[in-house]
């Protein structure tokens, strides 16, 4: 079981509704949420506002559906903010759909103890790990997970071949050891 | 049928699809794929766990007061959701398939082409890529064809073969431009695929190139 301040907070809002832990998450979320919203230029700043609070009223609603047995908070509150940020944007451009990002979107929880063990200690090595990149692999990974870029779009403005922009990737999923069982 | 998917997204797809970056339909044919794949399933949540590390470590934007009374005061009328235990991956049929057909396999409406092939294009609101079901009759083979773009494919029941190789349910297939193939379905059962494209196809033989004008992407 978790016990970090965070997932606390998220325990507390869904059982009791507890306005104060809401508060302590917003104080420290709320500004990532800004800067992820801003990043790559994706938002304005009043829709970056809007993101905000609409990311944060998803996490006092679905606060019950966190399982600290299952992702990290950070994880998860990560992945509803990806969401969120992905529906505002395809809203902003008059993209008609019945599907959110959330049904289709990856989930940041893993069913199986197995898994979630090796989940666990890769989610606990990986800061470390990441701090040993080279920074032209770690610019890659902003701009994909936190601009929100295709590698297309990441290859276009680094002005470099798609394949680089790949093998990049690549590199860095291996020495942060992401990879694939098969 | 295996135990598992034999065929998966290669690490970049999975990478763009943990990061949210994907067309809609893409995403709605890997998410279909990962569902029924617990590697892929593993390794997606890896890249998400990546992805809120990175999310950590953004410099943070200052947000005032106000802001946080505004959504303090929109609390009451957001009452938290009770939450059961995840049905995501029940059934036999991904729940975001459900969905897009809003009912059941045997009420969409099919268009035939030739005897072995029916097509139901599913609404997506993805407005660069058609979705589709292909149902292709047992033993039946696909006239061949190429393809202008790109174009997914994820086997949901049977399975079929090409010059490649032999796929069953779960498997899941990139072909890129230029690719030409004719897949056969297996003799046992009908084959049913999602497929997603974003250029139509081209049929390559004499006996179907007459119907390729009538190909037009059903994007939307």
């Amino acid at each position: 079981m978790r016990t970090d301040e965070w997932s606390e907070c998220l325990r507390l809002i869904a059982a009791e509704q507890d306005r104060a832990a809401f508060t302590r998450l917003f104080r420290h979320f709320a500004p990532l949420m800004k800067a992820f919203a801003l990043s790559g230029s994706a938002f304005s700043a009043s829709h970056a506002d809007e993101l905000v609070q609409e990311v944060m009223l998803k996490i006092w609603q679905k606060a019950a559906a966190f399982n600290p047995e299952k992702a990290s908070a950070s994880t998860w509150v990560y992945t509803i903010a990806r969401n969120c940020r992905t529906d505002l944007y395809r809203r902003l451009h008059k993209f008609d759909t019945a599907v959110s990002a959330e049904d289709v979107g990856a989930d940041s929880e893993t069913e199986e103890a197995v898994v979630l063990l090796h989940s666990r200690r890769s989610s606990e090595n990986l800061r470390g790990l990441m701090q040993q990149l080279p920074s032209d692999q770690r610019q890659i990974l902003a701009k994909v997970f936190m601009e929100g870029k295709s590698h297309a779009e990441v290859a276009d403005e680094l002005d470099l071949p798609l394949g680089t922009v790949k093998s990049r990737v690549r590199l860095a999923m291996q020495k942060l050891r992401i990879q694939i069982e098969r | 049928m295996k135990a598992m998917p034999e065929f998966h997204p290669d690490l970049d797809l999975v990478t763009e699809y943990a990061a949210g970056t994907l067309p809609l339909a893409q995403s709605a044919c890997v998410s279909m794929h990962v569902s029924l794949c617990v590697q892929c399933r593993h390794l997606a949540a890896q890249l998400s766990v990546l992805g809120a590390a990175l999310f950590e470590e953004l410099d943070p934007a200052p947000v005032g007061d106000a802001q946080l009374d505004a959504v303090l005061a929109r609390l009451d009328e957001e009452a938290p959701l009770k939450y059961g235990t995840s049905a995501r991956l029940a059934g036999a049929v991904p729940a975001i398939l459900q969905r897009l057909m809003s009912g059941d396999l045997s009420d969409l409406s099919w268009q035939a082409i030739g005897r072995t092939l029916r097509i139901s294009y599913l609404k997506t609101g993805d407005p660069d890529h058609e979705l589709a079901l292909y149902h292709i009759r047992a033993g039946g083979r696909i006239p061949e064809h190429g393809h202008r773009g790109s174009e997914m494919t994820l086997v949901l029941a049977g399975g079929f073969s090409d010059a490649d190789g032999s796929y069953d349910r779960g498997d899941f297939l990139l072909r890129r431009p230029g690719d030409v193939h004719a897949p056969t379905a297996l003799q046992s059962e009908d084959c049913i695929c999602v497929a997603v494209l974003d250029a139509p196809l081209q049929f390559t033989g004499w006996k179907f190139r007459w119907m390729n004008p009538f190909l037009k992407l059903r994007t939307g």
